[in-house]
């Protein structure tokens, strides 16, 4: 009897401490504390607004953010000046590889979980040599419809295929379909190098592709560490070997660039446009469409799991309207004369105005003959995120 | 699924819980005994010598945690949304799980019902002490001991599949072990049968360890043992093949 009461003893004591650990090591990434984020070298020019933006990064959450530049960053540096977007993707398309055979095709697919319509009635298709934008609010079904593509998620209805069949028929899974779902989804005890030798070998995959793309991603120096004191971004660069382990033809990715860096984001985009040009299916989801504007050649955009519009990205760039912005320190007194002169002018929020129906030229010759001082002359239109609130309609969540 | 079983086996040995649960067991049981053995006042009846061995009884509650932790870590800490990316089959997925707890097991049991088993006959045939049981006794203990830590393994997977909640599943095994079965054993009548077949009981039945009166032959209590560990992994297989794996 005495030994049983030392066993309970020993045997809870054991369990605690083990829990007690974890626990411990899970908190000490812990809560998002947020606004600790620094200014970046790196700057790029706002394809809708043609503002100078400049990336804050914030280290220990890995969140990005994009705020306009202030005259104080002037000391900060400019590391890397991107071109506009929107010459960017002008260029790109018209290299952009022709769609090869659908890759993935989602066809009528609903999912209820209990009371909730999470995705209904959604279809679309990706074809191969193609990057397809998936956009949509936080919560709008995007994970969930992805879930069901890689059969995690049993549909209520409808299918999601790749290569026509569904996943769990898939002869080699990992060779077919490489998937980041979630970062986090790593054993905070296993090193970074065991997590994939565990997945390579399941996978039938060389122990020798751990090591290169661990190499790729640049996780060498720290493959041996747990990955429980591996920051967000490397736990994502970690999800992303483990998606490419069996060298796949098709590529799911939620949300990749979470918690990457500036730099990691850059190394992201132009791998993936390279991975495409190679013939893969790319379906990336995101809720920033920024993040996506650049690298995808088509987007879906869905609303309370139903779809939005399936279309060419520079379809979805056609839907906004012209107009010209100005921001200076005395734009209140151009806008007086350019009203005098029977222009349509509106002020926008941070004191700029914009110009509906005058050419740059015809603005800038006013601002010359009056000597008017200007910090920005450029086109303005409906920006690609307005087209998208438009799209997902003010109800989306905070994201 | 030769493939799966060594990915399933080098999970579990790229964890240190493993090797602290094996090591906590092997541990402890060294030190009980070995005080047992040494200190222990013997009358010179009956049989000190599988009175001592039922130390190595900790053995099969530590593959019992062993085996929860195989399953329910995945979905403590996501891992089964790239196990299940690798193998999208959950039925072999869980397969490979069960073959890879029961060697675990199995390893775990000759380990420690051997160490067992030497320290107390080397310990009590050094005091002078007959320890009451012959060789074949001996060897049928450790191999009967090794077999219910390895089916306990078995039966921990099944309940983790089962509830997928890591400290519930391992709270309610212990309590199922230490409580529960004990409770029910106090119930006249009924609490017999629950001595006697309970989980606990067809465990030491099968390591020889039980006591007299609850004691059933080693082959009912190992096929009793073998038969609630298929039903745990059958319900637990069934459980996990038809859940949505959505976080």
């Amino acid at each position: 009897m005495l030994l049983v009461v030392v066993a309970v003893v020993v045997v809870a004591g054991i369990v605690i401490a083990l829990f007690g650990w974890d626990r411990y090591r899970g908190n000490r990434n812990g809560p998002d504390e947020g606004g600790a984020a620094q200014p970046t070298a790196e700057v790029f020019v706002d394809p809708d607004t043609g503002r100078r933006m400049r990336v804050w990064y914030d280290r220990d959450t890995g969140r990005r953010e994009y705020r306009p530049e202030q005259p104080a960053d002037a000391g900060l540096g400019v590391e890397v000046v991107a071109a506009a977007p929107r010459t960017d993707q002008a260029d790109r398309q018209k290299e952009a590889p022709p769609a090869g055979d659908t890759m993935i095709k989602v066809s009528g697919l609903s999912k209820r979980f209990g009371e909730t319509l999470a995705v209904e009635a959604l279809s679309f298709s990706v074809a191969a040599g193609r990057v397809v934008g998936f956009l949509g609010p936080n919560g709008a079904g995007k994970t969930t419809t992805m879930r069901a593509l890689l059969g995690l998620v049993r549909p209520t209805a409808g299918s999601a295929t790749i290569e026509g069949r569904g996943y769990a028929e898939l002869d080699h899974p990992a060779q077919t379909v490489g998937a980041l779902l979630d970062g986090d989804d790593v054993h905070p005890g296993r090193s970074g190098r065991n997590h994939l030798r565990v997945l390579a070998r399941a996978a039938g995959v060389a122990p020798t592709r751990v090591d290169e793309l661990l190499e790729l991603v640049e996780l060498t120096g720290a493959a041996d560490r747990r990955a429980g004191g591996y920051s967000m971004g490397m736990r994502q660069r970690l999800g992303l070997a483990a998606a490419l382990l069996g060298d796949p033809r098709v590529l799911v990715l939620d949300e990749p660039a979470n918690g990457l860096d500036p730099q990691g984001i850059r190394w992201l985009r132009d791998f993936l446009r390279s991975l495409a040009g190679e013939g893969r299916a790319i379906l990336v989801s995101s809720h920033v469409l920024a993040e996506i504007a650049q690298t995808a050649d088509e987007v879906v955009v869905i609303n309370h799991g139903r779809s939005v519009l399936q279309a060419p990205l520079a379809e979805l760039m056609a839907q906004r309207s012209g107009g010209m912005r100005v921001a200076g320190p005395d734009t209140a007194r151009l806008a007086e004369l350019l009203r005098a002169d029977g222009a349509q002018v509106e002020s926008a929020s941070d004191g700029a105005i914009v110009v509906a129906d005058r050419t740059g030229e015809q603005i800038g010759r006013i601002i010359a003959a009056n000597g008017i001082v200007v910090s920005e002359l450029a086109a303005h239109g409906e920006s690609l995120e307005d087209v998208f609130f438009e799209l997902t309609g003010p109800e989306g969540g905070p994201s | 699924m030769t493939r799966l079983l060594s990915s399933e086996l080098l999970k579990l040995r790229t964890t240190r819980t493993f090797y602290a649960l094996i090591g906590g067991a092997v541990a402890l049981i060294l030190i009980i005994a070995v005080l047992g053995a040494a200190l222990g006042k013997f009358t010179g009846t009956g049989t000190p010598g599988r009175d001592l061995l039922a130390v190595a009884g900790l053995s099969p509650l530590f593959a019992l945690v062993i085996g929860v932790i195989g399953v329910t870590t995945e979905f403590r800490h996501g891992t089964i949304t790239p196990s299940l990316l690798v193998e999208p089959v959950r039925t072999r997925l869980m397969a490979a799980k069960l073959l890879a707890q029961l060697l675990a097991g199995l390893v775990l049991g000759l380990l420690c019902y051997g160490v067992c088993a030497g320290i107390v006959a080397g310990i009590l045939s050094s005091r002078g002490i007959a320890t009451g049981m012959s060789t074949s006794d001996w060897i049928g203990a450790v191999i009967g001991g090794a077999l219910a830590t390895m089916l306990y393994a078995a039966v921990g997977l099944g309940v983790g599949a089962v509830l997928r909640n890591q400290v519930g599943a391992i709270v309610l095994v212990l309590a199922w072990v230490f409580v529960i079965e004990n409770l029910l054993g106090i119930i006249p009548g009924f609490g017999d049968g629950i001595k006697k077949y309970g989980l606990s009981g067809v465990g030491s039945s099968l390591a020889r360890t039980a006591g007299h009166s609850t004691r059933i032959g080693q082959v009912p209590a190992g096929l009793l043992l073998l038969g609630y560990a298929l039903v745990l992994v059958i319900a637990g297989t069934m459980v996990v093949r038809q859940r949505d794996v959505s976080s």
